[in-house]
C-alpha cells in the first residue's frame, strides 16, 4: 500500500448505526399523512350498519327512511351494493378468492356481531351515523356457533351454506420420522391440552379508506392504510370491475397494523364501490367499536400435545392435534396448519412428529394475521418443555440444553425438513442463562417463598424463518426494487415495502446510501404508490433480508452504471473510479471528484457518451434472498405473582436475540420491545371475548385492556450476530419474534411462580381472576 | 343546531362559524381548522391519542365538544415546533427513537408537555404514572420514557443491550 499523501474522504458507514429516523420529522410535528387526514373536495362520508346478532337470517332491510334524512346521499342494503359490484367477482379471501361464497355486505344472513348489513353515504360522518338509526332490518335468529367444539359437531347449523358444515379444513394428519417407534422407546408420555385465546392486533389507527372515482376516465384512486398497495389494487380492480391499470392505491403514514391491514376489507370495497357509483370521493374511517368487533381477531387455537420423553429429559417425539377457530369470514386461519407444522420442532432435535390440523368457522370475527400468526408452534413447544421438566423434576433450562440442536460440522435439520444452518438458538439460551443466573435466582426464589412472595422464572427459545435458509432449489421468493439517481443527485429508492412503524424510510436508506456512496440525507425512499413502487407488501418479517438485500444489490447495480458512464466522461476506467459522499472521482484523488448531479447533467448532453452506453440512471433488480438464514432468540422473564390480588408483576425481562447483522440497532430494539409488550398484553390483559351465544363482549378499551406504561417493564436486549451465511446480505427479520416468544416466556414464569400451589398452566390468558382461580383462592 | 366559536389555537385567534354544537373538539380541530396532527384512536377517552392542552391542561379532545372550548387557549402538536424548529421535547424524542408508527405520538407529546410544565424533573415512576393513560401499541414505552428523561436533561438508563 502506498502511503497516503492527502486526506482521503472516508466512505460513510450507515449500516449498524442507530441513525435517527427520517420519518420523525413528520411524526413529531403533527404533519404525518394518515388516511383520515385526507380531505378531498366534495368528499362524502360512509358509515356501516352492523348486525347485533351472531347468526341470523335477514328477512327484510328497509332503507327508505334513512334515504330521506337531509344530508344523506346514498343508502344501500347488501343486495343494493351487490348490484353495483363487478358481476361474477369471486368472494375475496386473504390473498385471493375465498373458499366459500359470501357478499360484500351481508344479504341473506349475518354471520357475526358486527357483520356489515348496510352502508350510508352522507355529507358528514355525523349525518351518516344518524341515518343508520333509521334503517330497519328484520332478522330471524339462527343457532349461533360459538366455539370450534360446536363447529365440529355435524349437527351445527352451517354458517356458509356452500360449505355444508362448519369445518373449513377437515382434520389432516402428517407424520415425520417414525412416530410409533419413538413413542414405544419413550420412558413416559406427557400430555396437555393447551389453548391460545382470541385476541387481536389493535393498531392505534383503525382501518380506513378514501375512494376517489372519476367517471370521465373510469379511474379509481384509493387512499388507504394498507400493508401492500399492489394487493389492494388487484382486489379493488376485480371487485369493482375497473381495469387494474386504472386503479391507483396510495398510502401515506399508517398508524400500525401488525398483520391486519392486507388486501381490501369488505368495508373498503363497499366504500370504493359507492365512490364509483356516485362519482365522488367517499371516506370511511372505522371507529374503535367497529374495529374491536369486526376488523378481525387472531390466535384462538387449541393444541393437544403428547410428548415422548426419556426419564433423563430427552424429548424424542411429539404428537400435536391443532384446531383453529377461523371465525366467520375466511381470513388466513385455514392456512395456518402448514406453517405451524413446519415450525413446531423449532431448533430442537426431534426423532419424529405427528401433526394434525383442522380449522373451523364460527360466528365470530375473521381470523386475521397478527404478528407471527404461526406462534402456536412456539407456545405449544415451549410450554410443553416446561411441563416436561416439571413432570420429570428437572430444571427447564436443562431440558432445553438437552434437546436444542447443536451446530456441529454438519448443521442439523428440523424433522419437518429445513436445515437449521446458522441458527444460534443454543447460543441465545446459554447467554440468557448466564445473564439471568438461574442458580442464583433459585436461591432467591426459595428465600422469597419463605416470606410468602412468589417469584417465578420462565424461558422460551424459538427460531423464525425471517426469511429462513435457502434450501435446495431456493424458495425465498423475490423482492423487486427500483432506484433512480435524480438530476439533483438524490437517490430515489422505490420499495415494495409499505412501512407502518418499521422505519423502512430510514433503514433502507441506510443500506442504499452506504452501498451507493452518498450521504444518508441524499436518499429518499418512496413508498405507498402502486403507480411507482414494485408489487409487494410488508409482513412476515421479510423486509430486513428481502428489502435490505434488494437495496444493497440495486444500489450496487446502479453504482456500476454510474461508474461506467463516469469512465467515459472522466477518461478513467470504471474500476479506478468510486463514489464517495455523493461525488464520483478517481480513487485516491478526491480533489478532482465531481458531484453526482454534475455527472448526470453532463451525461444528458448530446454526444458526450459513445453509443450503447446506458445512461438511464435507473435500474430495477429482483433480489432472491441470497443465502437467507434464521432469526432466533431466547427470552427470559422473572415475575412476582401476588397471590392476594392475582396480579403479575414483571420484575425483569431479558431478550437475547439474533437477527444477523443489525441495520439500525435502535430500530431493532424497538421491534423487540414492541413485540414483547404485545405478548405481555396477550397474557395478562387482552381478550376478544364472546359469550356462549357468540355475543361480543369486548367492544371498548374498557373491556379490551391494553398494556400501558405501568405494565411494561424495561427490557434488556442482548444481540448475538450469527456467523454470516451470505457474502453480502446477512440482515434478518425481527418484527414478529417478540410477540411469538413472549407469551410462553411469561406463562412459564407464572407457572414457575405458582409451583407451590401445584398449578399447571395450559392456557395463555392469565388475568388476575384466572390466577386466583388457578391457586384456589376463589373457592 | 350550529354556533360560532372563538378561541386561540397555537397562539393564533381563530373564529369558526356555523359549527354544529354536537361536534367534538377533536373533529373541530381536524376538520374545521385543518389541524390533523391531533389523532383519534378510540373516541371514548381511553387511548389518549387525541390529547390537547386546553388552557394548559391536558384534555381528551374526543370527549369535549368544540362549543365547550369557546374562549379557551388550545395547544396542539402543531404548536410545539415545526420540522426546522423542533422543540427540546421533539428533539429528545427523535434522539431516543421514541415512536414507530406515530399515531399515538401527538397525544403523548401533549401529555408530556403538561407533565413537564408541572414537574420539570419527573422521576421514571412519575413519568410512568403520568403517561399511563396514553396507549402506544408499537414501542413497549421504554423509548418514550427515555425521550422524556432526555428532554429533562436527566440521565437516560444505559441500554442493557450489548453486542457479541
Amino acid at each position: 500500500m502506498s502511503q497516503q499523501t492527502q486526506p482521503q474522504p472516508i466512505a460513510q458507514r450507515f449500516v449498524g448505526e442507530s441513525v435517527k429516523r427520517s420519518e420523525d420529522f413528520r411524526i413529531l410535528t403533527g404533519t404525518g399523512n394518515y388516511v383520515d387526514d385526507i380531505q378531498l373536495p366534495g368528499m362524502l362520508h360512509a358509515a356501516f350498519l352492523r348486525s347485533p346478532y351472531a347468526h341470523a337470517l335477514i328477512t327484510n332491510v328497509d332503507v327508505s327512511e334513512a334515504r330521506k334524512l337531509p344530508g344523506v346521499v346514498a343508502v344501500m342494503s347488501g343486495a343494493d351494493l351487490q348490484a353495483i359490484l363487478a358481476p361474477g367477482a369471486p368472494s375475496p379471501g386473504f390473498f385471493g378468492p375465498a373458499p366459500v361464497k359470501f357478499t360484500i355486505l351481508a344479504t341473506s344472513k349475518v354471520r357475526l356481531v358486527g357483520d356489515p348489513v348496510a352502508i350510508v353515504v352522507a355529507e358528514s360522518r355525523y349525518i351518516a351515523e344518524d341515518a343508520l338509526q333509521l334503517i330497519e332490518v328484520d332478522y330471524d335468529d339462527l343457532p349461533p356457533v360459538a366455539t370450534s367444539e360446536q363447529a365440529l359437531d355435524p349437527t351445527s347449523t352451517p354458517i356458509f351454506e356452500d360449505l355444508g358444515s362448519n369445518v373449513i379444513a377437515a382434520p389432516t394428519t402428517n407424520t415425520f420420522g417414525d412416530v410409533e417407534a419413538a413413542f414405544a422407546r419413550a420412558d413416559r408420555t406427557i400430555s396437555a391440552h393447551l389453548t391460545q385465546h382470541r385476541h387481536q392486533n389493535v393498531p392505534m389507527e383503525c382501518r380506513g379508506i378514501v375512494g376517489d372515482y372519476h367517471p370521465d376516465d373510469d379511474t379509481l384512486t384509493v387512499h388507504g392504510s394498507n400493508q401492500g398497495v399492489g394487493i389492494a389494487k388487484m382486489v379493488m380492480s376485480i371487485q369493482l370491475g375497473i381495469p387494474a391499470d386504472n386503479v391507483r392505491v396510495l398510502c401515506g403514514d399508517i398508524g400500525g397494523s401488525f398483520g391486519l391491514k392486507i388486501g381490501a376489507a369488505r368495508e373498503e370495497i363497499a366504500t370504493c364501490a359507492l365512490s364509483k357509483h356516485l362519482g365522488k370521493p367517499v371516506k370511511w374511517i372505522e371507529d374503535r367499536n367497529e374495529h374491536l368487533s369486526s376488523s378481525g381477531h387472531a390466535r384462538e387455537e387449541t393444541l393437544d400435545a403428547e410428548i415422548a420423553v426419556t426419564d433423563e429429559g430427552d424429548i424424542l417425539a411429539m404428537k400435536v392435534k391443532m384446531v383453529v377457530d377461523t371465525g366467520a369470514y375466511p381470513g388466513m386461519g385455514a392456512m395456518l396448519g402448514g406453517m405451524v407444522q413446519g415450525m413446531i420442532p423449532g431448533p430442537y432435535s426431534l426423532e419424529a412428529l405427528e401433526f394434525e390440523f383442522a380449522a373451523t368457522v364460527t360466528n365470530k370475527a375473521t381470523y386475521v394475521a397478527y404478528r407471527g400468526p404461526w406462534a402456536a408452534e412456539t407456545f405449544c413447544r415451549e410450554r410443553m418443555v416446561d411441563i416436561v421438566a416439571h413432570e420429570l423434576g428437572l430444571e427447564p433450562l436443562e431440558v432445553r440444553r438437552r434437546n436444542i440442536a447443536f451446530q456441529g460440522d454438519k448443521p442439523a435439520d428440523m424433522i419437518t425438513g429445513r436445515s437449521l444452518i446458522g441458527s444460534t438458538a443454543r447460543e441465545s439460551l446459554e447467554k440468557a442463562a448466564e445473564v439471568i443466573d438461574v442458580e442464583a435466582f433459585r436461591a432467591r426464589q426459595a428465600k422469597a417463598r419463605e416470606e410468602g412472595k412468589y417469584l417465578g422464572l420462565g424461558m422460551a427459545t424459538f427460531i423464525e424463518a425471517a426469511p429462513g435458509p435457502r434450501g435446495e432449489g431456493g424458495g425465498l421468493g423475490n423482492e423487486q426494487m427500483r432506484m433512480r439517481l435524480d438530476e439533483d443527485g438524490t437517490l430515489l429508492v422505490f420499495t415494495a415495502q409499505m412501512p407502518h412503524g418499521q422505519s423502512h424510510e430510514t433503514t433502507l436508506a441506510q443500506v442504499a446510501a452506504e452501498e451507493f456512496g452518498v450521504p444518508f440525507e441524499s436518499v429518499k425512499v418512496v413508498v405507498g404508490d402502486s403507480d411507482q413502487v414494485p408489487f409487494g407488501f410488508t409482513g412476515g418479517s421479510r423486509a430486513a433480508t428481502m428489502a435490505g438485500g434488494a437495496s444493497l444489490h440495486t444500489a450496487r447495480a446502479l453504482k456500476d452504471q454510474v461508474l461506467e458512464v463516469a469512465s467515459h466522461l472522466m477518461e478513467a476506467s470504471a474500476e479506478d473510479l468510486e463514489i464517495v459522499d455523493g461525488n464520483v472521482g478517481v480513487k485516491g484523488v478526491p480533489a478532482r471528484a465531481k458531484p453526482l448531479a454534475t455527472l448526470v447533467a453532463e451525461a444528458r448532453q448530446p454526444g458526450k457518451l459513445p453509443e450503447g452506453v446506458e445512461a438511464t440512471f435507473e435500474v430495477t433488480r429482483n433480489y432472491d434472498g441470497g443465502k437467507g438464514g434464521w432469526s432466533s432468540a431466547t427470552h427470559c422473564a422473572i415475575v412476582e405473582v401476588d397471590v392476594e390480588t392475582g396480579l403479575v408483576e414483571i420484575e425483569r425481562y431479558v431478550a437475547v436475540e439474533d437477527c444477523g447483522k443489525l441495520i439500525n440497532p435502535a430500530v431493532v430494539e424497538g421491534q423487540v420491545r414492541g413485540g414483547v409488550a404485545q405478548g405481555i398484553g396477550a397474557v395478562l390483559l387482552e381478550r376478544s371475548a364472546y359469550d356462549d351465544q357468540a355475543q361480543f363482549l369486548a367492544g371498548t378499551f374498557m373491556d379490551y385492556l391494553l398494556p400501558s406504561t405501568t405494565e411494561v417493564p424495561r427490557i434488556e436486549i442482548h444481540h448475538l450476530e450469527t456467523v454470516p451465511l451470505d457474502p453480502d446480505v446477512n440482515f434478518r427479520g425481527i418484527g414478529e419474534g417478540g410477540m411469538i416468544v413472549a407469551p410462553p416466556t411469561l406463562c412459564n414464569a407464572i407457572e414457575d411462580a405458582l409451583s407451590p400451589f401445584g398449578v399447571r398452566i395450559t392456557e395463555q390468558h392469565l388475568p388476575p381472576l384466572r390466577i386466583l382461580e388457578l391457586i384456589g383462592a376463589l373457592d | 343546531m350550529t354556533t360560532d366559536i372563538n378561541l386561540t389555537v397555537n397562539g393564533t385567534d381563530r373564529t369558526a362559524t356555523s359549527v354544529e354544537v354536537r361536534k367534538t373538539l377533536a373533529d373541530f380541530l381536524r376538520e374545521d381548522l385543518g389541524l390533523t396532527g391531533t389523532h383519534l384512536g378510540c373516541e371514548h377517552g381511553v387511548c389518549g391519542a387525541c390529547t390537547v392542552l386546553v388552557d394548559g391542561e391536558p384534555v381528551r379532545s374526543c370527549l369535549m365538544f368544540a362549543v365547550q372550548a369557546e374562549g379557551t387557549t388550545i395547544t396542539t402538536i402543531e404548536g410545539l415546533g415545526d420540522r426546522d424548529h423542533m422543540s427540546t421535547l421533539q428533539e429528545a424524542m427523535r434522539d431516543s427513537h421514541a415512536f414507530q408508527c406515530g399515531f399515538c405520538t401527538p397525544g403523548f407529546l401533549m401529555q408530556i408537555t403538561a407533565l413537564l410544565d408541572e414537574n420539570p424533573k419527573p422521576t421514571e415512576p412519575e413519568i410512568r404514572e403520568a403517561l399511563s393513560g396514553n396507549i402506544c401499541r408499537c414501542t413497549g414505552y421504554e423509548s418514550i420514557l427515555n425521550g422524556v428523561l432526555r428532554a429533562t436533561g436527566a440521565e437516560v438508563p444505559a441500554s442493557a443491550a450489548s453486542h457479541h
